[in-house]
């Protein structure tokens, strides 16, 4: 028998990313345990650089063919390496606006970088996951770090309440996921495998019945809860009002574009026999999404609350791109997704900064900044206004993109309800951007007096100015090469393994 | 063996479950243990579903929701006993302090 090093031991075309993440989470780990290092910034620099080197193996990754590896236990195609860098992105734009906000709080660094390392790498597997177990078991993964996350600071009453919660709706939601997806396991016949299971309800002739409509509905509540869709979003305010700030800008886009990534490939693969099903639930919860979080928004007094709400809103803009259901629909989806990784992580890295300033969060307290901190100003200034859909920015052109390729389907009604409450979100963020400059009666508040600004030369910038430059930078420019981002999506998305498209 | 009034147990145990979280509010350690009971009917409708079609996997998955559940409840205990420090109370009545 001969022996030969097999290169397959590396899973150079499935894993590997994820593998590079869980050695340096390790390294960390034990180089934290034995060298009792004083300067923790090595930490961040380590993490920094494997999540740099993961993402570039996932998009040297993104020419080969897509694979079924590990027994059918997980998918490497090209729609979830795609969600997977998204994810990967999140994680280094998310480190250094905690580097700060950890010295500052004086907590354990190791640990809360230990713990969004495994969240990234939970989130990356659940974006390939092909399996129930899989998927189970990852995104648990996902949820647990989260829950530890956002009772990080574990002295603050409100982030205490806010990790109470998040925790018991987050079990409740996740056995709810697990319940329909016993039932599948049950309906087709002991298959466990996305596309067995497919093709194990047509074989038991169960597509249609009354037992997989209870899986389909019980799978969407159990990933409603984890995407704050309408009526499973009353956790989500308060959540991301108790939390740390930046836990709550790495909650805010990691987990949905992990929750994203799941919806799209569980239903498109088991349930390609019920699209009317479920695309007339989601599009339900789409338009209820875009009215109840533009809406409510506009009565927040706390910036946080308000982000929470306009979250809420910008999930189910993303839910029309799934509900169009076609290629370009998809095609919108991920570019709306990865400008709204960045509008979002900009506008969080500016609250952040004001906040450990000033320690406050209350939109009133904004008012006058501009005399203080132009710069902050205008940088928070852009990421609303690109939020809301002003149009050189570039969240005007991902959603018109993806209203355009709603409308292309027929979608009216969700296309009108979109460009309506759009409106309406324009306002709310307006208001702030008003207070925010407005200088007339010279009275600035407390908060703002006691704001420091440290000084503006460029090499003493602190990491969390670093991250809003580079949020702010692409969120006024991608959409101006918007064009080619398409192009090169279009050209490396296949969605051959979705049945029905 | 009768499938139907084992999985409307489990059903029923799930629903249990439900009700525990949402409608009653008064301690903490009781939605916990819903959440434990709402697993555990999950557990229960695998292994009906599994030894129904003689299939081993059913049982795997039992563990793997075994071991998260475990996990959780560790985490959810662990929250428990910070909430007692600072408060030094659990009931969820007291447990307002964020409102919008």
């Amino acid at each position: 028998m001969e022996l030969e090093l097999d290169l397959s031991f590396f899973y150079k075309t499935t894993i590997l990313p994820e593998c590079v993440l869980i050695f340096c989470l390790i390294s960390i780990l034990i180089l934290d345990l034995i060298l009792k290092i004083k300067d923790k910034n090595v930490f961040f620099f380590i993490s920094l650089v494997s999540l740099l080197l993961s993402i570039f193996i996932l998009i040297f990754q993104l020419k080969e063919e897509p694979v079924i590896s590990f027994l059918g236990n997980f998918q490497a195609d090209n729609f979830n390496k795609i969600f997977r860098i998204f994810i990967a992105l999140c994680s280094i734009l998310c480190i250094p606006l905690s580097i700060d906000f950890i010295k500052c709080t004086k907590l354990a660094i190791t640990e809360f970088l230990i713990f969004l390392l495994t969240a990234t790498i939970g989130g990356m597997f659940l974006c390939g996951a092909n399996d129930l177990i899989t998927i189970f078991v990852s995104l648990e993964c996902l949820s647990l770090c989260s829950y530890l996350l956002s009772g990080y600071t574990k002295k603050d009453v409100r982030s205490n309440e806010a990790v109470m919660k998040y925790l018991l709706i987050g079990g409740t939601s996740s056995s709810i996921l697990a319940y329909g997806f016993s039932w599948l396991y049950g309906l087709s016949g002991g298959e466990f495998q996305l596309q067995k299971i497919a093709d194990g309800l047509v074989s038991t002739e169960m597509y249609n019945s009354f037992g997989s409509l209870l899986a389909l509905v019980f799978i969407i509540v159990g990933i409603g809860f984890k995407l704050s869709l309408v009526p499973f979003h009353q956790w989500t305010p308060d959540v991301y009002e108790g939390s740390p700030t930046p836990v709550v800008a790495f909650l805010s886009v990691a987990s949905k574009i992990a929750g994203l990534a799941l919806l799209v490939r569980l239903f498109n693969i088991v349930f390609p026999f019920l699209p009317n099903q479920w695309h007339s639930l989601l599009e339900i919860s789409a338009i209820c999404s875009m009215i109840l979080g533009n809406l409510v928004a506009i009565t927040q007094t706390s910036m946080k609350r308000m982000l929470a709400y306009s979250s809420i809103s910008q999930i189910g803009y993303l839910m029309i791109g799934l509900v169009t259901g076609n290629f370009d629909g998809y095609t919108s989806m991920i570019v709306y997704l990865l400008f709204y990784i960045f509008m979002n992580l900009g506008t969080f890295a500016c609250i952040i900064l004001f906040g450990l300033r000033t320690g406050t969060d209350n939109i009133r307290d904004y008012s006058g900044l501009i005399l203080k901190d132009p710069l902050l100003t205008f940088s928070l200034a852009l990421c609303l206004l690109s939020l809301g859909g002003i149009p050189p920015l570039s969240g005007f052109f991902g959603k018109l993109y993806l209203f355009w390729c709603a409308w292309k389907t027929g979608l009216y009604f969700l296309v009108f309800i979109g460009l309506f409450t759009s409106v309406i979100s324009i306002y709310y963020y307006l208001k702030i951007i008003k207070l925010l400059i407005t200088t007339e009666n010279k009275e600035v508040t407390s908060y703002v007096q006691s704001y420091t600004v440290s000084s503006f030369s460029l090499l003493s910038k602190n990491s969390i100015e670093v991250s809003i430059i580079i949020c702010v930078i692409a969120s006024i420019f991608l959409g101006i090469f918007m064009n080619p981002i398409i192009n090169i999506l279009q050209i490396n998305l296949h969605l051959n393994t979705f049945t029905n498209i | 063996m009768d499938l139907v009034k084992y999985l409307t147990f489990s059903m029923i145990l799930f629903l249990l479950g439900i009700w525990g979280i949402f409608l009653n509010r008064k301690n903490i350690l009781i939605m916990l243990m819903s959440i434990e009971l709402m697993l555990l009917a999950v557990d229960l409708n695998f292994l009906v579903f599994s030894v129904y079609l003689d299939d081993m996997m059913g049982q795997l998955f039992a563990l793997f929701v075994l071991t998260v559940a475990a996990a959780e409840s560790a985490i959810g205990l662990a929250i428990l006993v910070i909430t007692f420090r600072i408060r030094g109370t659990i009931a969820v009545e007291f447990i307002n302090c964020m409102k919008g």
